[in-house]
């Protein structure tokens, strides 16, 4: 039993972590409708500019946190202007633009991976915080960084939910998730919207970046394997809806590490994209997605 | 058809076209004739990485600038393979076949070693070795392949020896999948069951770069081993170690590295928790040794390191080698001589006997394409942690040296195996 509970926290808090960069991916999707394939560097600029801040004497891991957010989701909004704006302009989807897009993408992730090379080179940067020993319930070992990760992740939808859902911005921004032709003649500003769905999913995958990184350790290839599990996640969930985002993150987690702790733990990814492809056969709209043949 | 065809190639413009092509492969030849060409590849990937490459450059720049071998100047060409086994496969194909080569020097990761092998036997270019462990490179039985470093077959079980006499023989084993790792680990526990009778306690391999190895520790940790070892490259090494201690591994299990938990980004990365940690490797900047001292010091001055790991000290080691080699070898160096020209370094490089590294072993070579001839180095020096971070301090445990053939018992099948391979 103990065993169980510890694969559980640890799937978790693993899982979470692919539902912060899957929440991205599904924001982009259904503000831009493409797939964003630079996402996993996003998330390694993130965490580089975590550690950036962490490392300024007298910030505190939250402050990092916070801050890392903020300045990736500038990046993110200075990518979508300079870079994709020319393109989405041509429209998304299954469009000559869109495929544009998701080739810009690719280029977008080679060009952000050599940026972070030539800032802060090859070598894996551990994160300078230290949270100490794990606090011990009987036998199970909870390590302070999976409560942070928890605490974060919850306390981030909960304000992303209310500012989608109770503000106004958020009504232009489902808005023009919906429909952009709609919005602008309903008077909603589309390119500021798109800019911003682009800053927060940015700043999303920071938040993933930063939590990772005591656990793990940054380095400039540590995207890619993130962007895959992400896109199990955001599949598994419903591609393009954003509490399904989360909850296939956590189900990925949670059924990856399950399937190592009681069958072989080498097969581990092999274990998540099963699952996807299972999702994929058995119910392809994912967990909570809809059924949309084409969007309006 | 034909006669028309003769008339097209004897044209006067495809004569002097001729002409001038054989002018220019004329005078490259003449270039090339009393130069001495090393090609090397490396993993050069970090900071420390691209230091002991440009030291193997400064070391062989100054054989030149002391009058060169024996009248032969040395120019040396240095590549980043990125311990990536396609580019270390197509630098080693650029090397024998496109720069002609008289002596290769690499890989620094064994999962790229083993493919050059191939290459490299079928070019018929000498190969010295800088750093790969993994025993089945020499196993191979090319007779163009030199290691300057310690065979896993030497290495581990010097490790699994101490951790038997000294910690106990439940051991949990978890490897990446990269070569050294891999008979690193294999190696280990092949031999506490063969000298001990006990097999792995838990052993499996995980994939490079995993970035969540907690799955395997949470079964470790249900199974109480007495010990642990995590055999993987530095950085997996360092992330086993801290997400061992976060699943509550507790700190009374030893916790046991492979040959690469020597490398410097290993504690940095792990910070604490690399403290009590031992492993195996071919040198120790704590060595009180005065040859090794004197290199602590030549690498503080020169390269702003004053940890060099045994990457740093093997590479010099095997300059020094290779000097030694050159200058026993009768080398003609001129357009048609290349193929003897290597053959004359392969030879001399299999005289090399009695010379001593910075780690305190012996390389002893042979003419023989055995493990036994050619792997150089058969004294592992045990080291353990004692602070962890940039910091890092450490302490030699303990040196032994065992025989050639040590480790080679039952395997002559693999090792047929392995040279059928090589011979298609």
């Amino acid at each position: 039993m103990d065993l169980l509970l510890d694969f559980i926290i640890v799937g978790l808090s693993i899982g979470i972590v692919y539902g912060l960069v899957a929440l991205g991916i599904s924001l982009i999707f259904s503000g831009l409708d493409i797939v964003h394939f630079a996402h996993g560097e996003v998330y390694m600029i993130g965490a580089f500019l975590g550690i950036a801040i962490v490392s300024i004497s007298g910030v505190p891991y939250f402050g990092a946190l916070v801050g890392a957010m903020i300045v990736t989701g500038a990046v993110g909004v200075v990518i979508e202007r300079v870079f994709y704006r020319r393109l989405t302009r041509g429209g998304g989807g299954y469009t000559v633009a869109g495929m544009g897009m998701i080739i810009c993408g690719f280029g977008m992730s080679v060009a952000l991976q050599n940026v972070a090379y030539l800032i802060w080179g090859a070598a894996p940067h551990p994160y300078p915080v230290s949270f100490g020993m794990p606090i011990f319930l009987g036998n199970i070992a909870l390590p302070k960084s999976y409560l942070y990760i928890l605490v974060s992740a919850l306390v981030l939808m909960a304000v992303l939910h209310t500012f989608l859902t109770r503000t106004k911005l958020g009504l232009a921004v489902r808005a023009v998730a919906y429909n952009k032709d709609t919005s602008y003649l309903m008077g909603v500003n589309v390119p500021a919207m798109i800019s911003l769905i682009f800053g927060v999913a940015c700043a999303m995958a920071a938040v993933a970046g930063v939590l990772i990184g005591p656990i793990n350790y940054v380095q400039i290839e540590m995207g890619y394997l993130m962007l895959l599990k992400a896109f199990a996640a955001a599949v598994v969930g419903g591609f393009g809806s954003l509490p399904g985002a989360l909850l296939g993150g956590v189900v990925v987690g949670l059924f990856e590490t399950l399937c190592a702790g009681y069958l072989i733990a080498s097969y581990k990814d092999i274990y998540a994209f099963l699952l996807l492809i299972t999702v994929l056969m058995v119910r392809p709209t994912g967990l909570l997605g809809i059924i949309v043949k084409v969007k309006a | 058809m034909n006669a028309v065809r003769k008339k097209e190639w004897l044209c006067p413009r495809n004569v002097v076209a001729g002409l001038a092509a054989g002018a220019m492969l004329a005078v490259a030849g003449a270039a090339s004739a009393g130069v001495i060409k090393i090609g090397a590849s490396l993993r050069m990937k970090t900071e420390t990485g691209e230091k002991y490459g440009q030291m193997v450059v400064d070391e062989l720049s100054a054989i030149n600038a002391a009058g060169g071998v024996n009248g032969h100047t040395i120019e040396i060409k240095l590549l980043n393979d990125e311990c990536k086994s396609d580019i270390g496969v197509a630098n080693a194909t650029k090397y024998a076949y496109q720069d002609n080569v008289h002596l290769f020097v690499g890989s620094t990761c064994s999962s790229v070693s083993l493919p050059i092998v191939d290459v490299i036997h079928k070019a018929g270019v000498p190969m010295l070795i800088p750093h790969s462990t993994n025993y089945k490179i020499t196993l191979k039985g090319s007779p163009w392949v030199f290691r300057v470093p310690i065979s896993s077959r030497f290495s581990a079980a010097a490790a699994a020896k101490y951790t038997a006499e000294n910690i106990g023989t439940k051991i949990a084993y978890i490897w990446a999948s990269d070569a050294a790792s891999q008979a690193d680990a294999q190696k280990f526990y092949e031999y506490i069951r063969n000298f001990h009778g006990e097999g792995p306690l838990y052993a499996e391999q995980f994939q490079e770069g995993e970035l969540d190895l907690r799955p395997h520790l949470l079964k470790i940790k249900a199974l109480q081993p007495e010990a642990l070892m995590i055999s993987a490259q530095s950085q997996d090494f360092a992330r086993g170690l801290v997400q061992s201690y976060e699943v509550g591994i507790p700190p009374s299990v030893k916790r046991i590295g492979g040959s690469a938990a020597s490398n410097r980004p290993a504690p940095i990365l792990a910070g604490d928790a690399i403290k009590g940690v031992f492993f195996h490797a071919a040198f120790s900047y704590v060595d009180p040794d005065p040859n090794a001292q004197a290199f602590v010091k030549m690498t503080t001055e020169r390269y702003g390191v004053p940890t060099p790991d045994h990457d740093f000290s093997q590479a010099w080691d095997l300059v020094q080698i290779a000097k030694r080699a050159l200058e026993r070898a009768n080398l003609t160096l001129s357009d048609d001589s290349l193929a003897a020209d290597r053959a004359a370094i392969r030879d001399a490089l299999a005289t090399i006997q009695g010379y001593k590294t910075l780690g305190g072993g012996v390389v002893d070579f042979c003419a023989d394409a055995t493990p036994e001839c050619r792997d150089g180095n058969k004294t592992p020096v045990l080291i353990e942690y004692t602070k962890g971070g940039e910091d890092y301090e450490l302490r030699v445990i303990g040196k032994t040296t065992f025989g050639a053939d040590f480790g080679l018992d039952g395997m002559q099948e693999e090792a047929a195996a392995l040279r059928k391979s090589l011979d298609n």
